[in-house]
């Protein structure tokens, strides 16, 4: 299989994972696990056959790694989802997972791009997909913290809502954490050392320690104002950490960034 | 929140005072960086990091009858791991967002004189590392039970302990050495951070040096600026043999021919021979979509051996090509030990070789010649306590996974 029935194969998977974003939303569980999972068979096919054609590995191209992206975030998506039951998990990750394979339908300049030597590593993959999945959780965290908040201005914290929000965290930082060990395997690989204090690797221990403040000072219910905004505070430095490090001044020269 | 009995010898309990005694010990530290100078990883060599390691640990263990004891009970609370974490977020907060510098200038000012610009070796961040070790040593220890839940606590904590104990009091046995080896010779020295020359315990012969590119791109370029046009947002055409036809600017562009590895051929053609003086070249034809005109030719980016060669469109517009970018390096090698073992192997990025307690990489090479790069460079990493460090890794994967599976177990009430 190539490129050109991609074109064919995609455009239904994608169909299949709006409607179960679109179902889940809706409450209709079973009709968005079984759209998820067939939009994830129909890909499977196509990366498995696409493998065997190839005679490699796909993994040597920004569309090749697209969709490992969509494969992954389909597949870890619906394994959280069946662990924790929130339908936006489901949703977000049959969301994401349609906008890789789009990427790939619109652009198919990507499909020839370069990946440059230190990027072609098996942990590349499921270093990014984690991640992506620890924003999901650690952005709608931030949310209801803020929630949370106004509910305490108000007088009265929701206990239920607090269940809710430090389950997120956990699940979330987890997944921040085999994003943080799976880089510094990487690393390890690519460049020598697990750990250089790269900008990049910085800040991502910046953003991990916000949250173990929040998971640490959670413990006590000493200031929990203060508690509820870190998880404000941790978004910002995880999207700095992703999006804002090829900007610093302490930046340049940084391994980890690709322009 | 608990209660402490009153009889019993207060010690600091709330944020307020432990955030007190965090910011007091930084300030400390950075009196003791002006006065003694920054931190020399040095005085941590084997056997003394060790002994450290040890230290910690057993005051860790004396924490486990002595639980009751204010100072257990202070430097294993809530408290004072937030407050010490928070001190380790604004010390790397403060890495993140100011350059490092590699090397203190000669007659460094005041500000460079605190070390900040060196965090690693920076008195309040080695303070910060080392309490964090301890604290976290000893509510391992503490919690160490074969319950539920006990387990997940160790993992996350133990295996941070031992992660940050391998990798930090390790550091001082680290070394890194980039070697320098010319195709066909055998290499055993490194330059030392003085400029001075090393010999290692391993020598490497390079036997091959070896680059493949991704097939390069077409782009239309102002011959006399050389900025790629339309200006500001260049067109590029991917060299794809699944894609022939394209479109630069107002000109319809189809590859006729593309030869990976081209050399000249006869009669100002190219053709197809894999040797490292070739260079990828482009047969291609060019239409003008206003007027039809047709220009036709060879586009190549060349080297050193192959000159570089353009298709002309009008007066001011050629396509070009851009230099090809690399896919994968290599090297064949073949290492020797002090020892008499001998090793062969292909060292790509992401694929080093181990041997012994060194690891090699493939580094880098001279980029501006590419593919004919008369050597090949290669770091050496010798790091006795990678063991140490991984099981360090594993045990916090295995963790993060728990976490991500049990997320927070409900207690009776926060
Ligand atoms: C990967 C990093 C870490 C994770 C995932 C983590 C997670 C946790 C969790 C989930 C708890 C609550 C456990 C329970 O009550 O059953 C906890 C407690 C605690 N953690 Fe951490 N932690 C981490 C790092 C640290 C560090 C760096 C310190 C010290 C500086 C620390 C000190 C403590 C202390 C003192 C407690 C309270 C223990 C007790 O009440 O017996 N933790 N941690």
């Amino acid at each position: 299989m190539t490129w050109t029935e991609f074109n064919y194969l995609a455009p239904p998977a994608v169909g299949l994972w709006w409607l179960s974003a679109a179902a889940v939303m809706r409450g209709r569980r079973r009709l968005a696990e079984a759209a998820l999972l067939a939009g994830l068979a129909v890909f499977t096919v196509f990366v498995a056959a696409f493998w065997r054609d190839l005679g490699r590995p796909p993994m040597r191209t920004m569309g090749e790694t697209r969709l490992w992206y969509s494969l992954f975030l389909s597949g870890a998506g619906y394994l959280a989802y069946r662990r924790w039951p929130y339908p936006w998990l489901l949703a977000f990750s049959a969301l994401l997972a349609s906008v890789f394979a789009i990427i790939n339908l619109l652009k198919p300049e990507i499909h020839s791009q370069a990946l440059m030597p230190a990027l072609q590593s098996v942990y590349f993959i499921p270093h990014v997909t984690v991640y992506m999945l620890a924003y999901a959780l650690l952005g709608v965290a931030a949310m209801a913290g803020l929630v949370q908040l106004r509910r305490l201005k108000r007088g009265q914290a929701d206990p239920e809502l607090y269940a809710f929000l430090d389950n997120v965290v956990y699940v979330g930082f987890g997944f921040l954490m085999l994003g943080l060990l799976s880089g510094a395997a990487w690393a390890k690989e690519a460049w020598g050392h697990y750990w250089s204090w790269d900008p990049k690797e910085t800040w991502a221990l910046v953003t991990a320690s916000a949250y173990l403040l929040y998971i640490h000072m959670r413990l006590k219910d000493i200031r929990p104002r203060l508690t509820l905004g870190l998880l404000s505070l941790a978004l910002l430095l995880l999207m700095i950490t992703w999006l804002g490090v090829s900007y610093l001044p302490s930046a340049q020269g940084s391994v980890h960034v690709y322009s | 929140m608990e209660s402490y009995p009153e009889k019993m010898w207060r010690f600091p309990c709330s944020y307020r005072e432990n955030l007190l005694i965090v910011a007091a010990l930084m300030l400390g530290g950075l009196a003791a960086q002006l006065v003694i100078g920054p931190f020399d990883y040095f005085f941590l060599h084997y056997p003394v990091n060790v002994v450290l390691g040890a230290l910690i640990l057993l005051l860790a263990l004396l924490g486990r009858p002595f639980s009751r004891a204010p100072l257990f009970r202070w430097l294993g609370s809530v408290p004072w791991a937030v407050s010490l974490i928070l001190g380790l977020m604004v010390l790397s907060l403060i890495m993140g967002l100011t350059p490092r510098l590699l090397h203190l200038p000669p007659e460094p000012d005041f500000f460079l004189r605190l070390g900040l610009a060196q965090m690693t070796s920076c008195w309040p961040f080695v303070l910060i590392y080392l309490l964090i070790l301890l604290s976290l040593a000893l509510v391992t220890v503490r919690r160490l039970r074969f319950k539920r839940g006990g387990l997940l606590f160790f993992l996350n904590h133990g295996g941070l302990w031992l992660l940050m104990a391998a990798a930090g009091l390790g550091a001082a046995d680290l070394r890194r050495h980039v070697m320098y080896v010319n195709e066909g010779q055998v290499e055993w020295r490194v330059y030392g951070e003085n400029k001075e020359v090393l010999e290692l315990p391993l020598a490497i012969r390079l036997d091959d040096f070896d680059l493949d590119f991704y097939s390069p791109k077409l782009a239309l370029v102002d011959r006399h600026s050389g900025r790629p046009q339309p200006e500001g947002r260049p067109d590029w055409h991917q060299i794809d043999p699944g894609r022939v036809d394209g479109r630069l600017g107002q000109w319809e562009i189809r590859v006729l021919e593309y030869i990976h590895q081209a050399v000249p051929g006869e009669g100002g053609g190219y053709r197809e021979i894999p040797m490292p003086a070739s260079t990828p070249a482009a047969h291609v034809l060019a239409r003008n979509l206003a007027s039809g005109e047709i220009r036709q030719g060879w586009v190549l980016s060349g080297n050193r051996y192959v000159p570089l060669s353009l298709l002309a469109l009008d007066d001011n517009l050629v396509v070009a090509m851009t230099q090809p970018e690399p896919r994968r390096f290599s090297s064949k090698i073949k290492v020797y030990t002090r020892e008499g073992q001998e090793r062969e192997a292909a060292l790509e990025v992401n694929h080093p070789l181990k041997i012994g307690p060194w690891m090699i990489y493939q580094y880098g090479y001279d980029q501006a010649s590419g593919r004919l790069s008369p050597y090949s460079s290669f770091e050496l990493v010798y790091d006795p306590w990678l063991l140490p460090v991984q099981a360090g890794l594993i045990l916090l994967a295995a963790g993060a996974l728990g976490l991500i599976w049990q997320g927070r177990r409900r207690r009776a009430a926060v």
